[in-house]
């Protein structure tokens, strides 16, 4: 591996580290979603036009257009799997929030025991 | 206390800390056999999730319960398993009501500490975890996931915890550091009883402990989470 790919490699990390801790940033979602606006239009092109991927390739030095295609790919894979990652431990968080409100509200105290013992809070689990 | 499917044994766990503590809270989170009932007939005061969350979020939910109470002033967590002796955590209060610390940890392992009928496996599994704590958190303690623990408002009151599972535990510790509150291990006693075995977590679960735990540092945000 040459000395620019171990840079690259280094930067595309570097990269996807600072967008994932900043990922409630406004700029960096639009980006995303122009991005992906961008990809689609690529994809009408290459359909269009096949010898583009090979052309684009040959352009920044990768040997195959499907390589290119490939690599494009899995940095999407990865920034999409991380991104759901986290939307998914967010809405956890606010289910258990929820779900802590629901269960004090319902709370039943030993006080609440007038002789007989009182009916459960519903729940569904 | 967070309870999950205990019925067998959550009763008598609960009767015994109430000969000492007079407020016990123990959320039920989403058992599905008679726990709820149990924690009843036991006197404690039932919280009950409607779906079951996991042990950091029921005891995070006992505590935003009791912190509501008026008058708390100290917090214990217990196990519903039976695996901890009331008089360690009686000695953990007594030890906050010095003043000296505002956070109690039990440690099985710190010296006069105890785990009895620990299987030489989970010992081994327990000290690798708690250099990875160490490692992660940069608090160094003997034991890193012991459930038993008493702490002051001050601590209570900062315990938010995202993490699912029993990366609680460290995510706590997470939550220690930063609070630079006084923190202090207390040698305790856990019994490894057979149920407490067979309810207990599977070692390979430790696995995705280390990896939620360390995601979550890589890619939290550094300012208020």
């Amino acid at each position: 591996m040459s000395v620019i790919k171990a840079i690259l490699v280094v930067a595309i990390v570097a990269a996807a580290l600072w967008a994932l801790r900043h990922r409630e940033n406004v700029g960096l979602r639009a980006g995303g979603r122009l991005l992906l606006f961008a990809v689609g239009a690529l994809a009408i092109v290459s359909v269009a036009v096949p010898d583009i991927t090979q052309k684009a390739a040959d352009a920044v030095g990768v040997q195959r257009g499907t390589d290119l295609v490939l690599y494009g790919l899995i940095i999407t894979f990865v920034f999409t799997s991380a991104g759901l990652y986290f939307r998914q431990r967010d809405l956890e968080y606010r289910f258990a929030t929820l779900t802590r409100a629901l269960a004090i509200h319902q709370a039943v105290e030993p006080a609440d025991l007038t002789g007989s013992i009182p009916e459960l809070p519903d729940s569904t689990a | 206390m967070p309870v999950h499917n205990e019925a067998a044994v959550v009763q008598g766990v609960l009767t015994e800390l109430r000969k000492t503590f007079s407020n016990v809270v123990a959320v039920d989170d989403g058992s599905e056999d008679g726990s709820a009932a149990e924690i009843m007939k036991a006197g404690a005061v039932l919280v009950r999730h409607a779906v079951n969350l996991g042990a950091g979020a029921a005891m995070e939910t006992g505590l935003a319960y009791a912190l509501a109470q008026p008058g708390a002033t100290y917090f214990v967590t217990f196990d519903a398993d039976g695996q901890h002796q009331v008089h360690d955590a009686a000695a953990m209060v007594a030890l906050l009501r010095t003043g000296e610390i505002d956070v109690a940890l039990g440690s099985r392992f710190i010296e006069s500490g105890e785990a009895q009928g620990i299987p030489r496996s989970r010992r081994l599994l327990l000290q690798a975890g708690r250099r990875f704590e160490s490692m992660t958190s940069g608090v160094s303690l003997t034991d890193a996931h012991c459930g038993l623990r008493a702490f002051n408002r001050a601590f209570a009151q900062q315990i938010r915890l995202k993490l699912r599972g029993m990366a609680h535990a460290s995510e706590l510790l997470d939550v220690l550091k930063r609070s630079g509150l006084r923190y202090r291990e207390v040698p305790v006693t856990v019994l490894y009883t057979a149920y407490s075995m067979k309810k207990g977590q599977k070692s390979i679960n430790s696995v995705n402990i280390a990896m939620d735990v360390w995601l979550h540092q890589l890619f939290s945000r550094r300012a208020g989470r």
